[in-house]
């Protein structure tokens, strides 16, 4: 069982050690989030002076999950299973699918090994964050809490990327869907200003899509927006937005993967 | 028992039929009309343990598409196909660890990361034991000269360097069969020689069985005993490589340098294949004269200086195959 896996542990450290040869993007992506956490403070300083608090979301409050949230970016905002559209491209696919390893495995360990090395850069970028901005700390339970749901929020990113790669199975070509999906995910999910504060009739429509699941389930959770009655609630809609994304990303696999086979790509 | 076995091997495409321009391509996306391309047209042939087959024909003859069902990442439309005892499309995964694939315009190694990394991930890939690992590599890295860009990202080596990589990423599991699909293409001389010799090496020193795609003769007749010539999906020469060059490379040529130019000079039943006076080529049947007799005939005439006699080319002979079909006995089986 440990030699099988072997290979995708490998696989994780390889592409773990690829995104640390990039050393520039390193600095530029602490950088930058240290650039927009500060924005995001003055714009909600700026908004909060004028009105009162929404919903009784704090103003305290409210930066936290601004922050917390740019934090989460940095590793929901990648594309894990972006090496299957740049194989898709180039072609290198078959390459793959010559080796003795389950393709989709391969693609999930180096999507993997790559979060996991961005994952490493959110220790610094916090502590250039909270040089910034005050970011409230929650109780054990709830922290906990959020952790888990964030862990599920990352699946369900991982499936609905990947699902968004396998369109390249046929149109080679996925970057403008890609743009849209990062948009839909930022502002249908949360992650840029708590969903509470849409129309309530529209707010019911968008908590059911996925991608409330992505930021605005763990935040909430985080900001004690969502109580721990209610976990159960939301993180099983997160799971069963998981199981959902799984099987149709499986179809489109198989359906994608028939046709370089059969039809030759 | 044969390693590689294929049956009417067929395999043909569906695709799209789509019009012209932009309407073209936008009425494609909404009407399906479909049409059949055949790539490989009927392929039966079996190879043995140990044999180095030269693949070859020209762009399109369906080389490519008969590799990719070998290697089983393509699924055959019909006819039947076991290497090693398997299935390929069966049984993907299972037949890639007993083949080793070098494709000329694609890298197996992995872009970013330094050589050394790369076979360090297929050592896992392939689960090679640990010691069988660094004796290969060692022995890889001596005969191909890789020591001074092991730490080299992909990336940064020059075509040469990343085709030797390749190479050893291809051998390191040790695979019964591999399948080199243009693996000179873009190479200069001591690159290619040294690829060559690397090629004789194991299939000598491990009895690898080695099928070669190439458009570089020179590769050919240094490493394959048999060929298989391929032209629209179908196999119109199987044999050994002096048989074809003695059946088919009949023809000679002389080159005679007159002392005067001579523009109108013919002779009966002699082509004349190209002229730039005072030179004259002159294409011959070997069977039906002798370069003696034919200078002798020139001789009785004309002043000469010199003369001079081509043996065909490798080339040449395929060119004129390609041309106008193996019209010999039909392609058979060699001897074993």
């Amino acid at each position: 069982m440990l030699v099988a896996l072997e290979p995708y542990v490998q696989f994780a450290l390889k592409a773990m050690a690829r995104e640390a040869t990039y050393r520039f993007e390193v600095f530029t992506s602490i950088g930058s989030l240290a650039v927009r956490v500060y924005l995001l403070r003055v714009v909600w300083v700026a908004l909060y002076a004028r009105n009162a608090a929404p919903h009784g979301v704090e103003l305290h409050a409210i930066i936290t999950y601004s922050a917390v949230a740019l934090l989460m970016g940095m590793i929901l905002d990648i594309d894990q299973t972006s090496l299957l559209h740049d194989k898709l491209h180039d072609g290198s696919i078959v390459v793959d699918f010559m080796k003795p390893i389950s393709v989709p495995f391969y693609l999930f360990a180096d999507g993997t090994g790559e979060v996991l090395f961005h994952a490493a850069l959110i220790v610094p970028s916090l502590a250039l964050a909270l040089l910034i901005v005050h970011i409230d700390v929650p109780s054990v339970t709830v922290f906990g809490a959020f952790i888990v749901s964030f862990f599920l929020a990352y699946f369900v990113g991982f499936f609905l990327n990947f699902t968004l790669n396998c369109i390249a199975f046929w149109t080679l070509e996925i970057s403008a869907v890609q743009l849209m999906l990062t948009w839909v995910t930022d502002l249908l999910g949360g992650g840029i200003v708590p969903l509470l504060f849409f129309p309530a009739g529209i707010q019911q429509a968008i908590v059911a899509l996925p991608f409330a699941s992505m930021f605005s389930t763990p935040l909430l959770i985080y900001i004690g927006e969502i109580k721990p009655e209610q976990y159960a609630q939301y993180m099983g809609l997160q799971l069963l937005w998981i199981a959902v994304l799984a099987v149709v990303a499986t179809v489109i696999w198989r359906a994608g993967a028939r046709r370089v086979i059969v039809q030759g790509g | 028992m044969p390693i590689i076995e294929t049956r009417a091997l067929r395999k043909t495409f569906r695709s799209v039929v789509r019009g012209e321009g932009l309407g073209g391509a936008i009425g494609a996306l909404f009407s399906r009309e479909y049409e059949e391309k055949v790539a490989v047209e009927d392929v039966s042939m079996s190879v043995e343990q140990g044999e180095v087959v030269g693949y070859i024909g020209p762009n399109g003859a369906g080389k490519s598409t008969t590799i990719k069902m070998l290697t089983g990442i393509l699924v055959p439309t019909s006819g039947s196909i076991e290497v090693a005892g398997i299935v390929p499309h069966e049984k993907r995964r299972q037949n890639a660890r007993n083949i080793g694939v070098v494709f000329g315009q694609r890298s197996q190694l992995y872009w970013d990361l330094p050589l050394r990394e790369s076979f360090e991930l297929l050592r896992a890939i392939y689960r090679v034991p640990r010691d069988r690992y660094n004796e290969n590599l060692a022995h890889f890295v001596e005969i191909l000269d890789l020591d001074r860009f092991m730490a080299t990202p992909v990336r940064q080596l020059s075509l040469g360097e990343r085709m030797r990589g390749d190479f050893a990423a291809a051998l390191l599991h040790d695979p019964k069969i591999v399948y080199l699909d243009e693996p000179t293409i873009g190479l200069d001389v001591v690159a290619k020689e040294a690829i060559r010799t690397f090629i004789a090496d194991i299939n000598k020193r491990l009895g690898t069985t080695v099928i070669l795609t190439t458009h570089d003769l020179a590769d050919v007749e240094r490493l394959c005993k048999r060929i298989v010539l391929i032209d629209e999906g179908t196999v119109i020469y199987d044999g050994k490589l002096e048989r074809l060059r003695d059946e088919y490379g009949i023809h000679r040529t002389l080159v005679v340098h007159f002392k005067d130019p001579q523009p109108d000079f013919t002779l009966a039943g002699v082509e004349i294949e190209h002229r730039e006076p005072p030179i004259v080529w002159l294409r011959f049947d070997r069977r039906a004269t002798t370069a003696e007799a034919l200078i002798r005939r020139v001789t009785e005439r004309y002043a000469i200086t010199d003369v001079a006699i081509v043996e065909p080319e490798m080339e040449d002979i395929v060119r004129r195959l390609y041309r106008e079909g193996y019209a010999k006995p039909p392609a058979h089986v060699p001897e074993a």
